[in-house]
């Protein structure tokens, strides 16, 4: 099942959820080609938040991705406070709650990182794409090379282009 | 807290993945509003699942 982002983003705006888009949808709004099938974000870890994220998902089913059901998996924000990283499969898609990135800390830690991107009639923060370099370099993983590669290429395709059209004083 | 990539040396790794990224796709995507670009994510989405369905069904139908 193919990720509403057009719905999901929206959605977490309008509750006032604070985070920040990370990973492959955060590379695709800076202008990454390559697919990537749910919405990762780093979520602040404060009480008023966890609620927020909890209410707003509620209606869509959140559930453990691809564990079986009938698990005694409760959402609420006791769930929440226990657990930290969260990865999930809603009625709109799958999400990956992170209350911590490898490489990157917690949302606090990531927000200096940050720039904000305007879709779907919504201001949203998603990591810059320097971080998210680092960030994929820190986790190691060999799957994350090509990610890489691409990245780095997008920041050398951006620099070529500013330099073509500087912008005006 | 955390220094950024730019202060990151070059990976040789990396470097040589880099040789086979398709920059007239980042060319391309660098064009689209921020919103087209994840529009184009939900479609290329949809196809991936439908390729995916196919490949199953046909997949069924040769060990019947």
């Amino acid at each position: 099942m193919a990720t509403r982002f057009d719905e999901l983003i929206p959605l977490l705006a309008q509750a006032q959820v604070e985070f920040i888009i990370i990973g492959g949808v955060a590379a695709r709004v800076h202008g990454s080609a390559r697919l990537t099938e749910d919405l990762d974000i780093a979520y602040r870890r404060t009480h008023e938040n966890i609620q927020r994220i909890v209410q707003a998902l509620a209606p869509y089913d959140p559930y453990v991705r691809g564990a079986p059901r009938g698990l005694p998996f409760q959402w609420d924000e006791r769930t929440i406070h226990n657990g930290l990283n969260f990865t999930l499969t809603t009625t709109l898609g799958s999400i990956d709650l992170l209350g911590e990135v490898t490489g990157g800390g917690t949302y606090d830690d990531l927000l200096p990182h940050a720039v904000i991107r305007e879709f779907y009639r919504q201001r949203c923060l998603c990591l810059d794409v320097e971080m998210l370099i680092r960030v994929k370099r820190a986790a190691g993983r060999p799957k994350d090379f090509e990610a890489i590669a691409e990245l780095e290429a997008i920041v050398e395709e951006r620099r070529l282009l500013e330099d073509r059209n500087p912008p005006s004083q | 807290m955390f220094e950024t990539a730019k202060q990151l040396e070059p990976d040789p790794v990396i470097e040589a993945y880099k040789k086979d990224v398709d920059r007239t796709l980042i060319r391309e995507n660098l064009r689209l509003s921020f919103e087209e670009r994840l529009e184009s994510l939900m479609r290329l989405q949809e196809f991936a699942d439908e390729l995916q369905k196919d490949l199953r069904k046909n997949n069924g139908n040769k060990i019947r």
